[in-house]
Formats: C-alpha cells, structure tokens, sequence
C-alpha cells in the first residue's frame, strides 16, 4: 500500500510539477505579470496626464467660458432693452462699447504708465 | 500712417489701382527701444501675485492722488535647492503720484523699509528725462538710473546711466511705415560686461512682430495677432544661445466689457490665468493663478483694486 501510495503520490505531484514548471505555464505567469507592469504604469501615467490636463483645463478655459457667457447675457439684455425702449439698436451699442473702450483704454493708460517708468 | 493717396481712378480703369505710395520722409515716430515687446509683455506677462492684495488710490486732486496698499501673502525666498520655500510676509504701501502733462512724480514707501521714486519730465518738446530710484535697508542694494529721451520725427535715441557706473544708449529709427529697427550698447562698470543689441519690430493693424538679439546671449522673439477687437492671441519665444536655455510660450488676451481675461501657457509646464473683473464703478476685482506642474508650485491670489 505503501509502495501504491507513493507511486500514485509520486504520479500526481510529477504531473503537478510538469504542469507548474512547463514552459508554456512559465512564459503564461511572466506575461501576466508584464501586463500587470505595463496595466500599472499606463493608469499611474493616464492619472498624471489626466490631473495635468483637468487643471490647466480649469485655469485657462473656464474663466474664460464663464465671461463669455456673462458677455452674450449681457449683450442679450442690452438688445432686449433696445428693442423695449425702442431705440435704434445701432445707438446702444455704441454707448456701451465706448464704456468698454474706456476700460480698455484705461487699462492700456495704466499698464503704458508702469511700462514707461521701468 | 502717411501715405500719399492717389488721385481717384475713373471706374473705366479701375483694374489698374496703384499701391499707396509711401512718403519715406514722413515716417511715424517709432516705439521705444524699451517697449518694443510692449503688446507681448502686456499679454502674457501680467502681475501676478500670490496671497491677497488691496489697493486703494484716492485722488485729492485733478493732478494729486494718495496710494494705500495692502499685501499679505507668502513670498518666494531664492533657495539653492530644488524645492521653493515660501514664507508669509505682510506690508503695506503708501503712495504718491503727481501727474501734470510735463512733470509727473510716483513715490512709494513699503512697511519693509523700501523707497521707490519714479519721474518722468519733458525737459523741452523732444528731449524727456525718466529717473527711477529704489533705497532699501540692507546694504548694497539700492540702485538708481536716469534716462535721457529725444524723440526725432522718426526716430528715437535714448541714454542712459546708472548706479553702479551703468551706461546704456539705444538709438531706433523707422524704416518704413511699418517696419522699424533699432540697436542698442550698453557697459556695466561694476561687473566689467559690455553688451550689444539689435532689435527690430514690425507692425500692422492685425499684428505686430518683434525681434531682439542682445549679445549676453538673449535672443527673443515675439509675435501678437489681434484677432479681433476684442481678442488678442500672443507668443514669445525666449532662447538663450549661451547657456541653451529656450522658453516658448503661448497666452490669449480677452478684453471684454466688464473684465480683462489673460491666459498663458508655457513651455516649462508652467500656466497661468490673471482677470481683472469690474464689479462696478471704480472698484475692480483681481484673480491671479499661477500652476507649474514640473515644480508643482501652485499660486493663487485674489484681490480688489479701489478708486479710478
């Protein structure tokens, strides 16, 4: 019984052992754990790709998107006022505009002063 | 812009209109040498600041006004290391200007102890005379510079001296209507450095290009396109040909009716964000951002700009 015992022990763990250390099982586990590398490294570099972009995104574009739809509901609202008090809508935009000129014009006066003093 | 128009052509011969001729000895009178990056730096180089900042500017006078100012915030020590060391610091400004059309005088005075003046005077219709000088508590670092400005039908020369036994004379003149160019020389005493430099800018209604080549190594180009009137888009390329050292970088100016929007991204992995929003009149809201990604050096900053 002994000798059944350990010729059928000996059976099972050669088969094991030829399954477990074949080729085949060898070359299997190193590409998956190739694949886990590259799987990691692609999420860490998409994750630093994606932060970096997300919050240039936010410094640069929605400032921006958020004036310009200030600017339109603005625009809206003259144009409805225009159209309200009956005023042609050539003259409102003018008496705006040059409001934004001189803002405009101001900011170049200051920035033109603090250049020219440098 | 001078130019002579030509006689108007009868519609017969309209297919043979002539170019506007231009008048070469009634040229414009030229920028600056000085500001000859000026639409350049006013997009993409706005102040920005970190912490919170108040500036409050009273006039008493048509002429007169009193300046308040108020900085909290941390600063940025120089360290040799990799990492930036910020350390909070607090001050406050208080501030003349005296603006006459001839004559005009800025001084201010900083809690740390610093003095900064600044004039600016027309000694005669062409020749105006511009003075800095900035005092400071430690030893051996104020510094002061005159210049001395004549300004030609279409061309401008400038000298300049400075502490520190600093020379500098830049001379630009106007090619054509559109185009001028202009060198510069300059020789610091104190470290025994000479240098010289040519720039030239063209400009347009839509844009405007300019290039400056200095001998201490500095090549800088820069290129404005104002897209429209209320748009501006902006690049400036930076190259330092001695230690190989380049900067590009690319922003957006948006002047809109009730704010100044100015966007910059740049090669160093550096972006930046500065609106300027008019809540009402007179009084005008600051948002300053500055992220750079490589140093991971975030600055934010906020602030309120009071009076006209």
């Amino acid at each position: 019984m002994a000798a059944k015992k350990s010729s059928s022990e000996g059976v099972l763990s050669r088969v094991s052992s030829t399954i477990s250390e074949s080729p085949i099982v060898y070359r299997g586990k190193r590409a998956a754990s190739d694949a886990g590398f590259v799987a990691k490294k692609l999420l860490k570099s998409t994750g630093k790709a994606a932060w970096i972009a997300g919050t240039t995104f936010l410094i640069l574009v929605v400032p921006l998107i958020i004036e310009m739809d200030r600017e339109a509901q603005l625009n809206e609202l003259e144009l409805q006022q225009a159209s309200l008090l009956g005023t042609p809508a050539v003259g409102v935009p003018q008496k705006y505009g040059s409001n934004g000129v001189k803002f405009k014009q101001k900011q170049n006066e200051r920035k033109q002063q603090q250049h020219q003093l440098v | 812009m001078a130019a002579l128009v030509p006689p108007p052509v009868s519609p017969a011969a309209a297919e043979a209109i002539k170019p506007e001729k231009v008048d070469y000895m009634d040229l414009p009178t030229p920028i600056p040498y000085e500001e000859i990056h000026r639409e350049a730096l006013m997009s993409l180089k706005p102040e920005h600041f970190e912490g919170m900042r108040v500036d409050f500017t009273k006039g008493l006078n048509q002429r007169f006004s009193l300046s308040h100012s108020i900085i909290m915030g941390p600063t940025e020590i120089p360290s040799q290391s990799a990492e930036t060391i910020k350390i909070p610091t607090a001050h406050y400004e208080f501030g003349a200007n005296f603006i006459d059309p001839k004559l005009m005088l800025f001084g201010r005075v900083l809690t740390d102890g610093r003095v900064n003046a600044r004039v600016k005077c027309d000694l005669s219709e062409n020749l105006s005379m511009k003075a800095n000088a900035q005092l400071t508590s430690e030893p051996h670092m104020s510094h002061g510079m005159v210049n001395f400005d004549y300004k030609g039908t279409d061309y401008r020369a400038q000298f300049q001296l400075g502490n520190g036994a600093l020379l500098g004379a830049s001379y630009i003149q106007s090619v054509t209507p559109n185009l001028s160019l202009g060198g510069e020389v300059f020789w610091a005493g104190q470290h025994r450095k000479s240098g010289l430099g040519y720039a030239a800018r063209y400009n347009t209604d839509k844009m405007v290009a300019a290039g400056q080549v200095a001998s201490t190594g500095m090549v800088a180009l820069s290129y404005v396109q104002k897209v429209s009137e209320k748009v501006s888009l902006a690049s400036d390329l930076m190259y330092n040909y001695m230690s190989r050292d380049v900067t590009a970088s690319f922003g957006y100016d948006y002047i809109l009716r009730q704010c100044r929007l100015r966007g910059k991204i740049d090669s160093n992995g550096c972006t930046s964000a500065f609106l300027e929003e008019r809540l009402n009149m007179g009084l005008n809201f600051i948002l300053s951002a500055e992220i750079d990604h490589m140093k991971k050096d975030y600055k934010f900053g906020f602030g309120l700009t009071v009076g006209e």
